[in-house]
């Protein structure tokens, strides 16, 4: 402190110190101001659509029908009374997200799509093609990609205003569950969104949509059976998948049913296949896991033997070229476990369990085969994806592309083999007539 | 004066302190005494580099010497001089003889044959076990010391020392200083006429607690004892535990007024050298009036004071401090401290237990996955809430939002209104709680849950589903088994909310880049914080984060650069081997096998 020089340096140290505390203050405050919680939203001020349909719109090109979720609904349970747990919307609109802004005039709650659960397209709509919802999908980042597409019968509108959930309380939780069911129905494809819109533009496939309807039965006096497919199949009565969805006689639970398939080329749709069908696509592909399944008794007539078949192994594919044409051979390993025979003859042991085995081969090989027959004659549509082995022939995929397996498809011919093995027979180990059981009684 | 508090700064090393293998491996057969250890630590860096840092620290510590002499030169008029009188009228002067009503100075004669020789005593009451002095100092001096004497008797001072006192711990000293330093850790000063040295006997009994059960740090399965605030109580029940003949204590004073004892505590031929000097150093360097307790030094010796985590464990347990000695960590006990400083350590020991490690494997396993849990949780849960409802409302199962939603319809506040409310008021709580005098402790319980648990949602002021995520962070960080640990996920838990609430799992992953930047550049005793993990070193995962059984610990610790780096064989259940030797019956040569 001899001279005033390090007064000087004080000072412009003090300064420093003041502006670094300054920049550091200022620093920190502007962190909120650059996010200032940009795009943050509160649960509560959020309305979540559940599913969403689209029509073909009266006065517009679309008629949105929006299902939005009530916050009640999932925590106080219970579903009290008559009370829907979602408010449904409908509103006509050029486009998705312009049908969203209309929605946002009357709605309380701004609209998130991020709980989506299913999107809904009629089959008008279908037909004359998904191209441009399924960009405004794609793009939008708010869908989901794994939620399933469905296309009804009739109407979405009416396909959705027949959901009411009676089941479960909570309308979310209804449309996770009811399209799982191919899990263990066999009666559905497995659909998501993402993999649809792959499969509308690739050159080895194209895409399936679940199908589904409002059911048409009001009361158990109108049932009947003429739209089933159990002729089709050459069978006396129909079968658990003889059907399309809105046809099967049934009652209670939800209206809406989904049953079968919508075959597409492209982003089209040029078909439905009935649940038997789906269950053949589903076999094919691999995605099939176990399902029960009504065989007809090979050593009695009009009985039948019901096993619960599972696919032991992933189906084999392999794509060879005959004289131009493609042939595919396609190995299905099944197995399957006795859940009722009903003439009761003793399936368990012995030279029955072959002859079971190889009349359930024939009878699936031959539904199979018919399935496949019918890729070829109604659709030309390569739905089970073989184009994905055919295409390990070629060298690059300009060859690939310049194949054009779509138009190919039509012309391929089919070898399958089917291994179809009885594993388990339930609880019932050994059936006997009744008279066995007696004296075996007697003896001890 | 302005100038040199603005421009002061703590005489910065250049090159900070890290532990290192090699250095530690060439000294090992040297013993080592404590003077010496900065000349070796010299000796042993050959790269100038080293050299001229240790020149550097050798000044320092030049200058602190030399302070600390000159001051104690101020206090030391003279020596001891032969006249009792003069002796006499110091020690008076020196304790304020008339100011101290605690100060005992007891004159008396001791008679040698046929002369009287004056002597007197000085002690404070309260300090000393007057029975000791009674029985083992006045009597034999005023008593016994007429019987007949034999042999030379022309040095009294050896004399007294070897025939006379009988007792256990007495200490020639030349200086008063010396004497006054022994007096005033309970020993009792002994003047004798015609002597220019004094004796100064060890009868110390200290007033404090017995050794108790540890209050914090609790366990069901091993020892149950704590330390005390007594220093050799709490060396005696490390020295009780860990009985190698290489485990040293050496004696250490902090404080230039409060003259406090300290204990530095290592294994020698275990502990790495260059750590042990590098604690001494600290430990020798830190210029204080006071320091009380081992919370204050923590703080005086730490390397990153601004690094929420701590660096030195703080354990009252001793079998805790017996085991990290055993892996080649140095301790430091206090006086007056029932907390033991061990260094180093690393990010993972401040969540292990002491339990860890007598608990079967698979058990002490599911443990440390636990608090793994629960540590992210109390740092974690309430950001994330706040991410997922303000920002990624697509990543929570449709029925718990919707469940979140109807919670949340009739809460007035946003959530990071309500999150803070609720964090702050289990801080209040927490806080309450630890103050609040013992009878009416029950009651704040009753607070706690009916106000913020019940009240609070019935008014509308919170959500149901806010209340679990609270309860759940204010488990998990309970859980921690470090305190200081405890709090610094408690203050970073605040910033991750802040910056969860501005920028949603953006913010939360920013806010763990630069923590764990930070964590991951911090050291503890030139050991790298998150050692066995980044950098990565042998055994990092199987032994840091997860245990294995104990006859599997092979090694110590990689990162303490111990001079032994085995603990066991491979083969340590000698048993299991089908050999003739190990037989039970035998002549128990087994066991010198290893």
């Amino acid at each position: 402190m001899k001279t005033t020089k390090p007064a000087v340096i004080t000072r412009v140290i003090k300064m420093d110190r003041g502006k670094r505390l300054i920049a550091i203050i200022m620093l920190v405050a502007i962190c909120p101001l650059l996010a200032s919680c940009y795009d943050a939203r509160e649960v509560d001020d959020l309305g979540f659509v559940i599913a969403m349909g689209l029509d073909r719109g009266k006065t517009n090109t679309l008629r949105m029908t929006l299902q939005i979720a009530k916050p009640m609904a999932g925590a106080d349970g219970g579903g009290s009374g008559d009370d829907l747990p979602y408010e449904q919307f409908s509103v006509e609109a050029p486009a998705v997200f312009s049908g969203l802004n209309m929605i946002n005039t009357f709605a309380s709650k701004q609209i998130s799509l991020t709980h989506l659960k299913v999107v809904v397209f009629s089959s008008e709509l279908a037909r004359e093609g998904l191209k441009p919802y399924l960009n405004a999908m794609l793009r939008g980042k708010e869908f989901r990609p794994n939620m399933p597409i469905v296309v009804a019968r009739h109407t979405a509108e009416e396909y959705l205003q027949s959901v009411d959930p009676k089941l479960v309380t909570n309308a979310a939780k209804y449309y996770e569950l009811v399209f799982q069911s191919y899990k263990y129905t066999g009666l559905i494809p497995k659909v998501e969104f993402h993999d649809f819109y792959l499969a509308s533009k690739s050159p080895c496939r194209n895409p399936v949509a679940i199908l589904g309807d409002a059911g048409k039965f009001l009361s158990a006096e109108e049932f009947d059976i003429k739209n089933s497919t159990y002729m089709d199949h050459h069978r006396s009565m129909p079968f658990e998948g003889d059907f399309f969805a809105g046809d099967i006689p049934a009652l209670g639970g939800a209206r809406a049913g989904n049953v079968g398939l919508a075959v597409f080329e492209g982003d089209k749709m040029v078909g439905e296949l009935d649940g038997t069908n789906t269950t053949m696509y589903l076999l094919c592909t691999g995605d099939y896991i176990h399902s029960y399944w009504t065989f007809p008794d090979p050593l009695a007539e009009g009985r039948y033997v019901l096993m619960d078949v599972k696919q032991s192994r992933k189906p084999k594919h392999r794509v060879e070229f005959v004289d131009g044409k493609p042939r595919i051979d396609i190995m299905l390993n099944l197995e399957g476990d006795l859940v009722a025979v009903q003439s009761d003859i003793d399936y368990e042991t012995g030279d029955n369990s072959l002859v079971l085995e190889s009349a359930a081969e024939d009878y699936i090989k031959d539904h199979v085969q018919k399935f496949l027959d019918k890729t070829i004659n109604e659709f030309q549509s390569d739905i089970c994806g073989f184009g994905a082995y055919a295409r390990a022939h070629f060298m690059t995929w300009a060859e690939w592309e310049a194949y054009n397996w779509h138009t190919k498809y039509k012309d391929a011919t089919f070898n399958l083999t089917v291994n179809f093995k009885v594993r388990r027979p339930g609880l019932i180990l050994r059936s006997g007539t009744s008279e066995a059981m007696e004296s075996r009684r007697d003896d001890q | 004066m302005i100038k040199s508090l603005l421009l002061f700064h703590e005489p910065q090393v250049k090159k900070p302190f890290i532990l290192t293998e090699d250095s530690g491996n060439v000294n090992s057969g040297n013993t080592n005494t404590g003077e010496d250890s900065a000349k070796t630590g010299e000796n042993k860096e050959p790269s100038r580099r080293k050299k001229n840092e240790n020149l550097l620290l050798k000044k320092v510590e030049k200058i602190k010497l030399t302070d600390r002499r000159e001051r104690n030169q101020k206090d030391q008029k003279s020596d001891i001089s032969r006249q009792l009188s003069e002796n006499l009228k110091t020690i008076e002067e020196r304790f304020s003889a008339s100011l101290n009503g605690d100060l005992i100075i007891r004159q008396f004669d001791i008679t040698v044959k046929d002369s009287t020789i004056a002597a007197f005593l000085v002690f404070f009451d309260g300090l000393v076990n007057t029975k000791v002095i009674d029985d083992d100092i006045l009597q034999p001096l005023m008593l016994l010391s007429n019987l007949d004497i034999k042999g030379d008797r022309d040095d009294i001072l050896k004399y007294i020392r070897s025939h006379i006192l009988p007792h256990n711990q007495l200490k020639e000293v030349r200086t008063h200083q010396e004497l006054i330093d022994e007096v005033y850790f309970g020993g009792c000063g002994l003047y004798i006429d015609g002597l220019d040295a004094a004796f100064a006997a060890d009868v110390k009994d200290l007033p404090g607690r017995s050794v108790e059960r540890p209050n914090n740090e609790l366990v069901i399965r091993g020892p149950q004892e704590g330390f005390t605030e007594n220093l050799r109580a709490n060396t005696g029940l490390i020295r009780k535990r860990l009985m190698d003949q290489n485990l040293i204590a050496e004696n250490i004073i902090i404080g230039n007024r409060s003259k406090t004892p300290c204990s530095i505590m290592y294994i020698k031929d275990i502990a790495n050298e260059t750590l042990v000097n590098e604690v001494k150093r600290r430990l020798k360097n830190i210029d204080v009036d006071y320091i009380m307790d081992t919370g204050e030094l923590e703080q005086f010796i730490e390397d990153n004071p601004t690094l929420p985590a701590p660096q030195i464990l703080a354990t009252e347990r001793p079998d805790r401090v017996c085991t990290m000695l055993a892996e080649g960590r140095v301790a430091i006990i206090m006086h007056g401290s029932p907390f033991a400083l061990v260094v180093p350590i690393t990010s993972n020991d401040i969540m292990y237990s002491a339990e860890d490690q007598f608990l079967r494997f698979p058990y002490s396993n599911l443990l440390r996955f636990i608090r793994i849990l629960a540590i992210l949780m109390s740092l974690l849960l309430p950001g994330i809430y706040l991410a997922i409802t303000n920002y990624h409302h697509e990543m929570i199962p449709t029925d718990l939002l919707l469940a979140i939603m109807s919670a949340r319809e009739k809460v007035p506040f946003p959530s990071v209104v309500e999150v803070f409310l609720m964090e702050i008021s289990f801080e209040l709580i927490r806080e309450a709680g630890i103050r609040i005098p013992g009878p009416i402790g029950p009651t704040l319980g009753i607070i706690g849950a009916l106000i913020l648990g019940q009240a609070a949602v019935e008014a509308n002021i919170v959500s149901p589903i806010l209340i679990i995520v609270v309860a759940v962070t204010g488990l998990g960080s309970f859980a921690i088994p470090n305190f200081s640990a405890g709090f610094a996920f408690r203050i970073l838990r605040f910033a991750f909310i802040m910056l969860a609430a501005l920028s949603g799992f953006l913010g939360i992953t920013v806010g763990l880049i630069l923590i764990g930047l930070w964590m991951v550049s911090a050291k503890s005793f030139g050991v790298p914080y998150f050692a066995p993990i980044a950098p990565r070193t042998s055994g990092g995962f199987t032994d840091a984060i997860f245990k294995s059984p104990a006859w599997k610990q092979e090694k110590r610790p990689d990162y303490i650069n111990a001079k032994q780096q085995k603990m066991q064989p491979r083969i340590s259940r000698k048993w299991a081997l089908a050999n003739e030797n190990n037989q039970a019956g035998g002549d128990n040569t087994g066991d010198q096998n290893g």
